[in-house]
């Protein structure tokens, strides 16, 4: 099958799954009302259930899978290591600890009166993310190679982790089940202004990986070659970085940390034989993100089990047949590696 | 057009400071071979020919412009380098490696372009595979193309016969050949001092050593391994 044909065969699946998760749900609703409702038209509840909370949902989750299969594709191909995912940076443990000092510290120290209050989280999330992406630009300079650059992400990673366990071990217990319930990840905490957001920082990547695609490509035979290509290093680590760090902070702060999406996504459009260029794998790696996520959310919607859940269910074997049965990737000899 | 590469008072910064001042020039066809023991600054030197490692003093210009301050892919149209170990883990055709290429030269990538450059690297019956699935000889042959058909004017080498048996050796000595005589100037550092006599294109070589054997030595006559052996091991 070409390119053209995958490319359409992935759209009618997001297409359909879609149209699926629109007209369903537990309100059930009947056909003629959902069409009414979605051109304003009906009961105001049906109207609502619509336009402010399936479309929103369903948007949110196509975004979401796009972005972090895109961030996942940049992050594999910057530091030429399959097991890269959008969280290696420590964005996402900066989101997580933003999220548990406004939800948990805030709780306790009696900042926020309620348990959890979505625009609070959203901002923590926000800043967290954001801090992190500050840190890194004020250090990346002094890295001189891009392992000490996964090693500052776990390390950024532990840290999070036990200021949030310290957190936790304080917090109220209101607050402490809101807070865990936010990492499972939903994308039912959507809405307009973030689908907005999401998809204008989207957009914006996508430009950027468009025109940066022959680059990226030469980047992935070391950096010692792609330079002597002319590949300017620092412009393409800023904008490999900083675009991935952008969409899964955006992600993180309105879905929580999703798992799995990012690593998973571009090794199974490789593995059903994508072209193995970056302008040939952008639309696949943005379509294939954005189908799992809609099966997913409709996976959370049918049976309940939480989102991470459902993506690890998927995702974990697909990293297990990496480990097991891809020997080719472990074999990075090229002396700009 | 083919820029000529010079370097005036080079000295080399870390890690291998204390080498150097070297100057030297090379017009269009030159064909130059560095040699030295293992840690004398040969890939240092290459390195810094290429603009990938800034001097310690002294200045490196390709035309009229220094290498370093050049933008990159202006430099990558004229100057290409090849390191001792072929990519790894790129999953990349041998044509798209050559469609690559091509684009960094700043060439045309039509199929008839792609096609002739992959003819002339003598790679065109591999055009097909992924670089990771072929031998390292062969890998190597392909970084070789990838080189000769980006840059218009220098070709730097760092050992790029290390991984390769006597016949894939001889295969890069004769590109390195007809890269000469197509008006390119090389720069090869290795340690095969028979492979570069056999050849007999070299017009002229640099001996590295520290500063305390008497320093690096520039020879402007046709290579003899016997000479180059000597001041080696003086």
């Amino acid at each position: 099958m070409n390119a053209r044909w995958s490319n359409l065969v992935l759209g009618g699946a997001m297409v359909l799954l879609f149209v699926a998760g629109l007209f369903s749900g537990p309100a059930h609703l009947a056909w003629s009302e959902e069409w009414g409702a979605l051109s304003g038209e009906g009961s105001p509840t049906a109207v609502t259930i619509m336009w402010q909370l399936r479309l929103p949902r369903l948007m949110t989750a196509v975004l979401s899978g796009a972005s972090l299969g895109l961030a996942g594709l940049l992050m594999q191909t910057y530091f030429r290591n399959p097991l890269a995912g959008p969280s290696v940076l420590g964005v996402t443990s900066g989101a997580t600890l933003g999220v548990a000092l406004v939800a948990l510290g805030g709780a306790t120290l009696g900042w926020i009166p309620h348990a959890l209050n979505m625009a609070p989280q959203v901002m923590g999330a926000l800043l967290g993310s954001g801090a992190v992406m500050v840190l890194l630009g004020l250090v990346m300079g002094q890295f001189r190679s891009r392992t000490a650059l996964l090693i500052f992400g776990l390390m950024v990673g532990y840290l999070a982790g036990a200021l949030v366990t310290v957190l936790q071990a304080g917090a109220e217990a209101g607050a402490l089940q809101a807070f865990v319930h936010w990492g499972m990840g939903s994308f039912a905490q959507g809405g307009w202004v973030p689908c907005a957001m999401m998809a204008g920082a989207l957009v914006v990547a996508v430009w950027w990986v468009h025109r940066t695609a022959s680059r990226l490509d030469m980047w992935t035979m070391g950096a010692l070659t792609a330079r002597t290509m002319g590949v300017d290093e620092r412009h393409l680590s800023w904008g490999a970085l900083g675009t991935a760090g952008v969409l899964a902070g955006l992600v993180t702060a309105w879905c929580g940390p999703i798992a799995f999406l990012g690593l998973a996504t571009p090794h199974l459009v490789r593995a059903a034989g994508a072209p193995r260029r970056h302008a040939g794998l952008l639309w696949p790696v943005l379509l294939t993100g954005a189908t799992l996520a809609l099966f997913a959310d409709g996976v959370v919607r049918w049976c309940g089990v939480p989102l991470n859940a459902v993506l690890s269910l998927v995702g974990a074997p697909v990293v297990l047949m990496l480990i097991i049965g891809k020997g080719r990737w472990s074999t990075s000899k090229a002396k700009g590696a | 057009m083919t820029l000529e590469l010079s370097c005036d008072a080079l000295e080399l910064a870390h890690p291998v400071e204390g080498v150097g001042p070297l100057s030297f020039h090379l017009p269009p066809g030159s064909a130059m071979v560095v040699l030295g023991r293992n840690g004398t600054g040969k890939s240092t030197l290459l390195r810094t020919l290429a603009g990938l490692d800034l001097p310690k003093r002294g200045a490196v210009t390709l035309g009229s412009q220094p290498v370093a301050k050049m933008p990159p892919r202006r430099r990558a149209a004229h100057l290409a380098f090849v390191s001792s170990t072929p990519p790894r883990g790129a999953a990349l055709t041998v044509r798209e490696v050559i469609e690559l290429a091509l684009e960094a030269g700043g060439h045309p990538t039509t199929r008839a372009h792609v096609e002739a450059a992959l003819d002339q690297g003598g790679i065109a019956s591999w055009a097909d595979k992924s670089i990771d699935t072929l031998s390292d000889g062969m890998a190597q042959k392909v970084m070789l193309a990838r080189a000769a058909t980006q840059a218009d004017s220098v070709v730097l080498l760092d050992e790029p016969t290390a991984f390769l048996d006597v016949v894939g050796r001889r295969e890069v000595m004769s590109a390195v050949g007809s890269w000469r005589d197509q008006g390119k100037s090389v720069v090869l550092a290795t340690h095969d001092l028979d492979a570069v006599e056999e050849a007999g294109w070299a017009n002229r070589w640099m001996v590295m050593r520290a500063p305390a054997q008497g320093g690096s030595i520039i020879m402007e006559s046709p290579f003899t391994s016997a000479a180059a052996k000597q001041l080696l091991t003086s």
